[in-house]
């Protein structure tokens, strides 16, 4: 039985479709990411997997459990972790902790121990008495985190987690997710940091327009652009100037010009640099810049839409 | 459980908010407080006035041949010694008036009454150029007001008998009885007892007097204290206005989940939506309910209002309850965000509490009949009336019309309100 499984879900807000057809699925016990830029979807989809939207078509499971049909049992099976810090900022660390503990039924001794152990997760036992309020974005975060993980959920969804705080403690909570999944947990990551997706997931799921454009394991997508390189140039003059000249130079697989950045993707990046600097000084064209990278998540995002994953 | 949980932490923010405790409690009690200042202190049920401290001349002699018995000025005298006015005049003689002035001069009294020593013999001749003097000291106002007025009605009616011996005279005159001068001094002092025992009577002993007010209240403490059922009706008309204050901003409390995201959190739970809902009542309901006997208590206390018969109370306090809450949950699920909350709060809420009397509710006589009329379709208008009844001494049974009208307007209100918000949120 997969722990999340995803079929041709759909949402649409009016005439806008803000997920069409998404289908994906995790099995228990792995960590799978939702890749893609702002506005690509994965918000809207994981509202719809935690009960707080209702699909406008298709349906999900968590733990077998239809998110339409008994989103109650979906809901108990499943921590989730808003994008936002969804606190009581006038509560302490360890009344908060208390009160979503109540929430997903827990009581007496069970409540107090594991609000104890969450503590010490995240890392704030010390500070427990402390009102939320007074926390910095990255303690704030740790117990947005430690929230979810009360009822020792079988899933956690975390919506980009690591948004806006400080590299210590973005460090802090990736490595709270590779403990989670180490203890069995099933984690849907939503981010649009491929290094996360890369460095965390079993599998990847990148989501642009509201749709699934690709899905598999890390390996798998990167085999999906074969052994392309992409690099990124910048010029003295007008992309226009080069740009039909450098598409018909061979090895290069595609490319595309935005904001004055010409990127390609070629085959080998030793044997068709030379060329391109060829092609442009016979077009008069002094390249300023070359920036090579090899094959990654954001060359599959380029790949598969033609933009960069940041754009 | 979970419904008890949502309510004890919505509770607990709420007494966490020095804004929350402010309107809740300290202001209504600040706002009674400052009246009550104004008014006096009545903790003890008394009101209470500093002595005035009176210094008396008197020079006066009888006249030779006089048909008193005894000079007016001893008559004024008197009026500043006698037991009745012991609890707020303190009279003391001086031999002479620069003696007397200078006692008001060093503050050692407040007024002073000089009688010159000739008032009788010239007053009784018809002489305007004599008269008593008053010297007060300039700080002062009310005590030397009450001693102008006092001397003033003694001297009216000394020239009052005056004018009932030559009414007496010339009527026996008229029916050819010569009158016999040896009897003037007995119809005179027969005349001046009555006028000072009518005068004594008027202002000390109400059951003589000629104009008895009673107040219509069924509790002897209330009709011998006016001011502490005015003072009641002031914190009512105030406890009334902040219990739908709080009504309406402890529901705020939905859109501030809403706004900080833990309403979206909660959602993701396995908690039902409508129990979330119910949560939320609940805490108003204790917060209205946990302010409300505050206010009592602290009026009761630190005011002496006597709020009235317990079951009637308990009625009043039930309808204010029920009505706040179901205005607060009707006025926020017409609001979208808490910046929206505060004007409709501030505003609305004001205008209704104007128009349901509650900042009017202590003027003597009330207000115009538009007024009440406007009151009749404004929950506020129907909550002050209850309190009124109860304040008043009603029993119960007599509350059962208000009561009624104001839960069916509360239990009405609530009724669209939590629809709306179900439609908005489950």
């Amino acid at each position: 039985m997969n722990a999340i499984e995803v079929k041709n879900l759909k949402k649409s807000f009016g005439d806008f479709q803000a997920v069409q057809d998404a289908t994906f699925s995790a099995n228990a016990g792995e960590v799978l990411s939702l890749l893609g830029p702002n506005g690509a979807g994965k918000s809207t989809t994981i509202s719809m997997l935690s009960g707080l939207l209702t699909p406008t078509g298709g349906d999900a499971s968590i733990m077998g459990h239809s998110v339409t049909k008994e989103p109650e049992l979906a809901k108990a099976s499943l921590g989730v972790v808003p994008q936002d810090i969804a606190l009581y900022p006038d509560l302490s660390a360890r009344e908060n902790l208390v009160f979503w503990g109540k929430m997903y039924g827990l009581r007496g001794a069970a409540l107090k121990s594991r609000v104890d152990e969450v503590l010490e997760i995240i890392g704030l036992t010390d500070r427990q008495k402390d009102h939320v309020g007074k926390f910095s974005g990255g303690m704030k975060r740790r117990v947005n985190i430690g929230a979810a993980l009360l009822h020792k959920p079988d899933v956690i969804i975390m919506d980009e987690p690591t948004v806006g705080i400080d590299p210590q403690s973005r460090r802090h909570i990736l490595d709270n997710v590779k403990e989670l999944n180490r203890q069995g947990m099933t984690v849907l990551y939503t981010t649009h940091y491929m290094e996360e997706a890369a460095e965390l997931s079993n599998h990847i799921a990148i989501m642009d327009k509201g749709r699934v454009i690709a899905y598999g394991s890390h390996d798998e997508l990167i085999k999906m652009v074969g052994q392309e390189t992409r690099i990124d140039v910048t010029l003295n003059a007008e992309a226009e100037k080069i740009l039909d000249a450098w598409r018909a130079t061979e090895g290069v697989a595609r490319i595309d010009s935005l904001d004055g950045k010409i990127t390609a993707l070629v085959d080998d990046s030793n044997r068709v640099l030379p060329r391109l600097f060829d092609a442009a000084s016979k077009h008069g064209v002094r390249i300023t810049s070359v920036d090579i990278q090899e094959p990654n998540l954001e060359t599959v995002f380029l790949h598969l839409t033609g933009r960069a994953l940041r754009d | 459980m979970k419904i008890l949980a949502i309510a004890i932490k919505d509770l607990t923010r709420s007494f966490r908010s020095a804004f929350a405790i402010g309107m809740m409690v300290v202001a209504p009690l600040m706002l009674t407080g400052l009246i009550y200042f104004a008014f006096g202190s009545m903790s003890s049920g008394d009101v209470s006035m500093t002595a005035i401290k009176v210094g008396v001349v008197n020079a006066d002699k009888l006249p030779d041949n006089s048909v008193l018995n005894v000079p007016i000025g001893d008559n004024i005298r008197s009026m500043f010694f006698d037991e009745s006015v012991k609890s707020w005049i303190e009279a003391s003689d001086y031999a002479d008036e620069a003696s007397v002035r200078a006692a008001v001069d060093k503050q050692e009294i407040g007024v002073a009454v000089i009688i010159p020593q000739n008032f009788t013999e010239r007053y009784l001749s018809g002489k305007k150029d004599v008269q008593v003097l008053i010297v007060s000291d300039p700080t002062l106002s009310i005590g030397p007001a009450v001693v102008e007025d006092m001397v003033t009605m003694m001297v009216d009616g000394v020239a009052g008998g005056g004018i009932a011996i030559e009414t007496i005279m010339e009527r026996l005159q008229a029916n050819g009885i010569q009158p016999n001068p040896t009897q003037i001094p007995s119809w005179i002092e027969r005349y001046t007892n009555w006028y000072a025992d009518f005068q004594r009577n008027l202002f000390h002993h109400p059951d003589k007097a000629v104009l008895v007010l009673v107040a219509p209240a069924a509790d002897e403490t209330k009709t011998a204290n006016p001011l502490a059922q005015m003072m009641g009706l002031t914190m009512v008309g105030q406890m009334i206005f902040f219990a739908f204050f709080t009504g309406s901003n402890s529901m705020m409390s939905i859109l501030r989940e809403d706004e900080e995201g833990t309403l979206a959190r909660l959602f993701t739970t396995p908690t039902n939506r409508t129990n979330i809902l119910i949560g939320k009542f609940l805490a108003v309901f204790f917060t209205v309910f946990l302010q409300g006997m505050v206010l009592m208590a602290a009026g009761r206390f630190a005011f002496g209002i006597q709020w009235g018969q317990p079951a009637s109370v308990a009625l009043a306090f039930a309808a204010q309850m029920i009505a706040a809450v179901g205005l607060g949950v009707l006025l926020i699920s017409f609001v979208k965000n808490t910046k929206q909350g505060g004007p409709v709060l501030g505003g609305g809420l004001t205008i209704l509490g104007m128009l349901g009397g509650l900042f009017t509710a202590n003027i003597p006589g009330g207000m115009p009949e538009a007024f009440n009329v406007i009151g009749n379709f404004i929950p506020q208008g129907w909550v002050l009336k209850g309190w009124r009844m109860a304040l008043d001494g009603s029993a119960a049974g007599d509350l059962l019309i208000p009561f009624f009208i104001t839960i069916t307007m509360g239990i009405v209100m609530f009724a669209i309100g939590a629809m709306m918000f179900r439609k908005r949120y489950a």
